[in-house]
């Protein structure tokens, strides 16, 4: 595949104005089994948002329903203020990019890209001229230029997501839609397709959603992450909100790399197994909570103040870091710490460590 | 992969090392295996084959056209293009209508729907006739109306189309279906959500997709039509000139001792299976491809 360079600001592609998407109370049952429950969401335009969760969550559910290509049990969807239930798949104007790029394979790169136009009833048809016009500008701007007489089979699986792309764009769509786009693309492809996307978007300004379970592709690409777990929506924040406040353990241990510990919030300060931590409770109600950090935000406690001790299981190389897997407790919960490199300790020893960032969920 | 790179492998200061797939048997019973089949297929498929033809043509080139072109002959080599130029499309339509339906999207009773297209293969095609007779002949419930209409359906063309489209119609359905179950439904919604009608999306999108499928199945399906005997024998009745197809002349005319006669109608049939043999399979590699496309994306 080709590296992938920066875009030509000076491009540019046709478009109404972006406008809002608002997500009202949606419930989606398939059968007897519900697959959303009442979600609601305010999207403004241009943003660039991330439904973001695990297999399962609904976030799938939820960008068909934003399609049409599914209907919702209950809720209401609107674009730009206006119902979008009552149109059809075809009347919706939306773009859609699927996992495994649904490009049409008997069809040209160009005629793939030209469909959405030649489909048009003849009245609303652009002239030819017009629709090569578009096509290559579009082709120019997904960087396949040249590439418009091959067949889908004779493309990388990055540059058919391209086309796909190209694709739903050349209809002028109203709002973007995204099935998580690189998830059939290997990892170094995945990265450069990301950081392109996201030009993309700055340059045509798109109201865009997309899915993915992968919380480093929402974080590094979405202007907000939507964190869904179970057919709700667990948060809702920018990568920040989400990184440094998760709202939930469910959140905290989805995004990033976490360690939780089952504790007692007594007065506002926090004890593990009746021992005080010199903790804050971060104004958790008084009574048993789960205590969560992440594995880099500890630190070696040395010279006896109330600290979490826990017992060597493993250490690890973890990247720039030492990871050690510690039994912590009479339960001998297991939690794990990252440290220097350099630091060396063995199995079956002690540790004493404090985290100086910390999340208190009540229970 | 050249041979010598898959047979031999070079390790530093070692000689080569003789190296076997391990799925590949030993040379003598290799070639142990391709003589049996070979002279297995020689036996039972060559041999008849070329019999037929060489039977054909003993009493030289006059007498094989003046077999063929006899009028009986010629009436019911007419007939027999006739009932798969009417049973053909009829299971086209049917087949893709079918495995639309079954691969596409879901309803009650598709599973139900999916196992009786494959009835026909399972019931005896004498079977077949018979339910037709049962159906329209005279002394069925249907018998005296169509009597009092004047329809003949036992007995007479509709009745041969009828049995034929039974017999025939798995063929396109069973090729199209497990192709449409496995391309999906995401090249439809993708030309949905671009603004395709319904129409659009079929003739654009799903019929190039299967069209190689399509035109394998319908070439099966004309072959089976053509050459079935046991339903049309049933409700045929075997008037000559009238309601007998290719196949029950080249048995009429065996029972009557005339065999140069017989095997020149019969080589007519077993060209039409050569012929489809070869369309098929110039379709099989260039199916293959399409098949491979698929499995790529």
């Amino acid at each position: 595949m080709n590296a992938i360079t920066p875009i030509d600001k000076g491009a540019s592609v046709a478009l109404g104005a972006p406008i809002d998407v608002t997500i009202e109370n949606v419930q989606k049952a398939f059968g007897d089994t519900p697959a959303l429950h009442g979600v609601s969401l305010d999207v403004k335009a241009g943003e660039l948002v991330a439904l973001l969760g695990p297999s399962g969550s609904g976030k799938t559910t939820l960008l068909r329903i934003l399609a049409g290509l599914d209907a919702p049990t209950a809720g209401r969807v609107l674009f730009g203020g206006d119902d979008a239930l009552g149109l059809s798949v075809q009347d919706r104007n939306v773009g859609f990019v699927f996992q495994h790029y649904a490009l049409f394979r008997h069809m040209t790169v160009f005629q793939n890209i030209a469909f959405g136009l030649t489909v048009r009833p003849r009245g609303e048809r652009p002239p030819k001229a017009e629709i090569r016009k578009r096509v290559l500008h579009l082709l120019d701007l997904v960087q396949l230029t040249g590439l418009d007489k091959r067949y889908p089979s004779q493309l990388s699986g990055g540059q058919r997501q391209r086309v796909a792309l190209a694709r739903a764009l050349a209809i002028e769509p109203r709002v973007l839609l995204l099935d998580e786009p690189f998830g059939a693309l290997d990892a170094q492809v995945r990265k450069d397709l990301r950081r392109w996307l996201r030009e993309i978007h700055d340059q045509t300004g798109h109201t865009t959603f997309f899915v993915t379970h992968d919380q480093e592709e929402a974080l590094e690409l979405a202007d907000r992450v939507v964190v869904m777990s179970k057919g709700r929506i667990e948060q809702v924040g920018t990568p920040d909100e989400i990184y440094d406040a998760p709202a939930s353990p469910f959140v905290f241990e989805f995004i990033g790399e976490s360690s939780f510990l089952p504790v007692t919030v007594l007065d506002g300060a926090v004890q593990l197994d009746g021992r005080p931590l010199d903790l804050s409770g971060l104004g958790a109600p008084s009574g048993t909570a789960t205590l969560g950090f992440r594995p880099h935000d500890v630190s070696i406690v040395e010279d006896g103040s109330p600290a979490i001790t826990g017992t060597i299981v493993t250490e690890r190389r973890h990247g720039g870091a030492r990871r050690l897997e510690l039994e912590v407790g009479a339960d001998k919960h297991r939690v794990e710490i990252d440290m220097p490199v350099d630091h060396s300790r063995l199995a079956g020893n002690q540790i004493a460590f404090r985290p100086h960032r910390w999340r208190i969920f009540p229970r | 992969m050249s041979d010598e790179a898959f047979t031999t492998a070079r390790l530093p200061g070692a000689s080569a090392i003789r190296f076997r797939p391990v799925t590949m048997e030993r040379k003598r019973v290799r070639v142990a295996l391709i003589l049996v089949s070979l002279a297995f297929l020689g036996l039972f498929l060559v041999m008849p084959v070329v019999a037929v033809f060489v039977e054909a043509f003993r009493g030289g080139m006059p007498a094989f056209a003046e077999a063929i072109f006899e009028p009986d002959a010629a009436a019911a080599i007419r007939l027999t293009l006739l009932v798969a130029a009417i049973s053909v499309p009829c299971n086209l339509v049917f087949g893709l209508a079918a495995s639309w339906a079954i691969a596409k999207f879901d309803f009650k009773g598709k599973s139900l729907l999916n196992t009786l297209i494959d009835l026909p293969f399972s019931v005896s095609p004498v079977i077949a006739g018979l339910i037709y007779i049962l159906m329209f002949g005279s002394q069925s419930l249907l018998g005296p109306w169509l009597k009092s209409e004047g329809i003949q359906v036992i007995f007479a063309v509709p009745g041969i189309v009828l049995a034929t489209i039974f017999v025939t119609f798995p063929f396109v359905a069973r090729e199209l279906i497990p192709l449409m179950e496995e391309q999906g439904r995401g090249d439809e919604e993708a030309a949905l959500s671009l603004g395709a009608s319904g129409f659009q999306v079929f003739f654009r999108v799903t019929l190039p997709n299967v069209k190689w499928a399509l035109l394998y199945g319908v070439l099966l399906c004309n072959a089976r039509a053509m050459g079935e005997f046991g339903a049309v024998s049933v409700v045929s009745g075997h008037i000559r000139g009238l309601t007998n197809t290719m196949p029950l002349h080249v048995e009429i005319l065996y029972n009557e001792y005339n065999f140069a006669a017989a095997f020149a109608v019969a080589s007519l049939l077993a060209l039409l299976a050569l012929f489809t043999l070869v369309v098929k399979s110039v379709l099989e590699w260039r199916y293959a491809d399409e098949i491979a496309a698929t499995r790529r994306h």
